[in-house]
């Protein structure tokens, strides 16, 4: 595992990726390799490395082999059951795992931002058959294992802030508005989750500047073309929301 | 779901074409992109011809916001589906006249969402 100056320079193919997208790509890996809330830099990049590793599992491919750090046993099932078995996530083994040993509701949610977020830059790679990213070195440092502040039950299965809840560390995480969608607030969990989420969504889908108003210049599919594409996606993964 | 209730009143998207490959969607190059999407996202062997048919009839520009679109939302139902975040009251009346046609009150995630 290397970190590089070139990292996701995407010098190696034809296809026209934009420096917005790469430049979200590159903080994806600042982040993945940071210390988090309740995971070291190291056993981040492992929850990465297993990511990698379910997705070969469901490929039919070789094991690309484990992370720096080990990982509680349930976490690296969590990572597999959400790669490659996500229809059969439930409220049951959502509880299970967050019970876990050396699991709890926060360590869950902080893995799955990881997750989804490794998840989503490699199969933007797989789609356009672009390499993977080697994944970072990790960076030093101690997990600060601190939970926010007005965390409620608000509907999801983790605990929530809403916007009026938030205390002034985390007044950024839903940009202002005093509504907060449900995806954002159910990351909440791990605030620097959903600044990751809000960060690759305006680089991969569509920027607060479009969800209010005019397209932006350097999309080229209308919202229409890209609404399909996202009901098409999710239909395949059997997401009911 | 949350897409569907997004697109009523969209006269330029129909919802039935998202998920039934036998209707028409109604979006410009619409065949070739859910094509796309479908190779993607079940890695099958036609990846290769399906996004040289959409570059064929969009140009590489649309290739890659296709697939950043696609990578967008396989993270967002992994979101959605490992939080199990539910519906709120009006979405799930509201949107009762069309989901069935859909087929997606089958998804077994329709129970999370549900609660």
């Amino acid at each position: 595992m290397t970190t590089t100056a070139a990292t996701f320079a995407y010098t190696d193919t034809t296809w026209p990726v934009l420096e917005r997208m790469a430049a979200a790509h590159r903080r994806s890996w600042t982040m993945l390799a940071s210390p988090g809330e309740w995971w070291t830099g190291a056993q981040r990049i492992s929850i990465a490395a297993e990511c990698r590793r379910a997705s070969a599992l469901v490929d039919g491919l070789p094991d690309p082999g484990p992370g720096p750090a080990e990982l509680p046993d349930a976490a690296v099932f969590a990572v597999h059951k959400l790669i490659g078995d996500l229809p059969n996530v439930t409220r049951e083994w959502y509880d299970e795992t967050i019970n876990a040993v050396g699991m709890s509701d926060t360590h869950y949610i902080e893995l799955l931002g990881v997750v989804v977020h490794i998840w989503s830059i490699d199969e933007f790679h797989r789609a356009l058959d672009i390499a993977l990213e080697p994944l970072p070195d990790p960076i030093p440092g101690d997990p600060t294992r601190r939970r926010p502040a007005g965390i409620k039950a608000n509907g999801s299965w983790p605990l929530t802030v809403l916007p009026e809840d938030l205390a002034e560390s985390e007044a950024d995480i839903y940009n202002g508005l005093e509504r907060a969608s449900n995806v954002r607030a159910a990351m909440s969990l791990h605030p620097d989750s959903v600044r990751w989420l809000t960060d690759l969504f305006d680089a991969h889908y569509l920027s607060w500047i479009e969800i209010t108003s005019e397209q932006e210049p350097f999309r080229v599919l209308t919202r229409p073309q890209r609404e399909l594409v996202a009901a098409r996606v999710s239909a395949l993964n059997e997401c009911f929301y | 779901m949350l897409l569907g209730r997004n697109s009523e009143g969209n006269e330029e998207l129909n919802l039935n074409g998202t998920v039934h490959n036998e209707v028409d969607s109604g979006v410009e190059h619409g065949a070739v992109l859910l094509r796309y999407s479908d190779a993607a996202v079940g890695r099958t062997p036609a990846l290769v011809s399906a996004r040289e048919a959409l570059n064929r009839a969009m140009g590489p520009d649309a290739v890659v916001d296709c697939a950043a679109t696609i990578a967008n939302f396989q993270r967002m139902v992994r979101i959605a589906d490992g939080c199990g975040i539910p519906l709120d009251p009006f979405s799930k009346k509201e949107s009762e006249k069309w989901r069935a046609g859909l087929g997606i009150d089958d998804f077994r995630s329709h129970g999370n969402t549900f609660g």
